[in-house]
């Protein structure tokens, strides 16, 4: 049985590809086509899993006169497309920014600086001798910090610690560069399998 | 030479090495790497017919990448008789999530409903993870399907995360860090990530500090596992293609330096 959902990747993958000779129509079809299918994809999805599922079933049929705030809120939103009632808009906004800012700050707060703090807070010397790595660690966040604190000019001493800061913020900078090469190439050559295998089957 | 005719030359180069290193056939050991080693203890350890919520949290872009990790880590559930539940943060994620989980499932005979079960995708990914640290049933009253998640055997005693062993989020982006974030932070639940490699450094930071109990990512990362759980698949056939192409790569950077030091020393000469 010829399987025609490979053909079509496959046809469609190599349609991509044409990109790099050139940009083309063939290659625009291919990228106005996934562009289309995505955003098509996503509306049914958010209404099947959203809108269906979350607000009009437990309205209608499970009666929940609660969720008719929401929904109001859901429908000032779209004033935004008259210029004489977007101003309503703003409540939605407000609402949005004001609980989304009130749950985000203390969890990253928590998340991103305390628990990383007293992660970098651990013993420099142990049963097992000189903490190498801690030593490393906390040589890096308070050079690197000193590179970001800019009340006072990078001179002298304080320029000197930063310099090790700028070193310290290279080799992440490689190892993050290094890995994304990495990540692009696996892309290519996860598409190179599918051709090979799955479309042309050259090799098992 | 031209920058357009070269750059083409060059991808035209890295087309051709790939392909022959990908029809070359290869096996040989990898070397595990420990954060993949903790991974695959992690699930090992989790005891069988326990819940353990698998998040896809991607886009069909980067399936090339993210498909190995992720069947790697569905078969060794399968294997372990744990019972995968999959939901999606991204929308996109949503299809290729239960096509995965139904493909491996068919791979162990396991039955949609009873052995793994698919919720599917929730917008506004902060309110998602908050909400089902309050209530999953509330916050999936029916799965992928449109069943009532009530009616399935294997979401029985599934109420918040404190009924599942913890999230393992396959992720493209910064997601992964939002489970941390908002999952771990707030609820508690372990969380874990097999994360695509260009986000290994984002994620590196929190398992350090505990805040993930494992990491595994790219290619690498699936080859490794693959070689763990004794199952081959798409890592362990992309790496001497991804070795290839990385010497390919380095090979470019030296000649273009080279080729950009020549031109710098004749230009020299000439305003000599």
């Amino acid at each position: 049985m010829i399987d025609w959902g490979t053909i079509i990747a496959g046809l469609l993958t190599l349609a991509i590809f044409t990109f790099l000779y050139g940009d083309n129509p063939i290659y625009r079809f291919a990228e106005s086509l996934l562009i289309g299918v995505s955003i098509g994809y996503f509306l049914v999805i958010t209404w099947q899993n959203t809108i269906v599922s979350l607000l009009i079933k437990p309205l209608v049929s499970d009666g929940r006169i609660g969720l008719i705030i929401p929904l109001g809120l859901g429908l000032l939103m779209l004033s935004r497309f008259s210029s004489r009632l977007s101003f309503l808009s703003r409540l939605p906004i407000a609402v949005l920014i004001g609980s989304g800012a009130g749950v985000a700050i203390p969890a990253m707060l928590d998340a991103r600086t305390l628990r990383q703090i007293d992660a970098t807070i651990a013993p420099l010397w142990t049963d097992g001798g000189l903490a190498i790595g801690t030593i490393v660690v906390v040589l890096g966040v308070l050079t690197t910090l000193a590179y970001f604190y800019f009340s006072r000019a990078q001179t002298g001493s304080l320029g000197r610690i930063s310099q090790i800061g700028i070193y310290f913020l290279m080799v992440f900078f490689g190892t993050t560069f290094g890995y994304t090469v990495m990540s692009r190439m696996s892309t290519f050559i996860g598409r190179m399998e599918f051709l090979l295998v799955d479309f042309l089957r050259l090799t098992q | 030479m031209n920058s357009a005719l070269s750059r083409r030359l060059a991808f035209a180069g890295l087309f051709i090495a790939v392909t022959v290193a990908m029809l070359i056939p290869s096996e040989g050991d990898v070397r595990v790497a420990p954060e993949t080693r903790q991974l695959y203890e992690w699930i090992d350890s989790i005891p069988p017919g326990s819940q353990v919520i698998v998040s896809f949290d991607h886009e069909a872009s980067a399936l090339p990448e993210i498909r190995p990790l992720a069947l790697a880590l569905l078969r060794h559930c399968f294997e372990r008789d744990l019972v995968p539940i999959g939901v999606s943060l991204l929308a996109e994620g949503t299809g290729i999530g239960f096509a995965l989980m139904d493909q491996t499932a068919d791979e162990y005979d396991k039955t949609y409903g009873e052995d793994y079960a698919f919720l599917g995708f929730k917008p506004q990914f902060i309110a998602a993870i908050l909400s089902m640290g309050e209530s999953i049933p509330a916050t999936y009253p029916e799965d992928y399907l449109g069943t009532p998640i009530d009616s399935l055997p294997a979401m029985v005693g599934v109420t918040t995360y404190d009924d599942v062993v913890g999230v393992l989020s396959i992720a493209d982006g910064s997601m992964t860090t939002h489970w941390v974030e908002y999952g771990e932070a707030r609820f508690g639940v372990p969380i874990a990530g097999a994360v695509t490699a260009a986000m290994i450094t984002s994620y590196d930071p929190y398992l350090a500090s505990g805040q993930m109990v494992a990491l595994m990512g790219g290619l690498r990362g699936a080859a490794e596992y693959e070689q763990l759980i004794g199952i081959g698949g798409g890592g362990s056939r992309g790496l001497l293609a991804q070795s290839v192409s990385h010497l390919y790569v380095l090979a470019m950077i030296i000649i273009g330096n080279l080729l950009w030091w020549r031109a710098r020393r004749r230009k020299g000469k000439e305003s000599v």
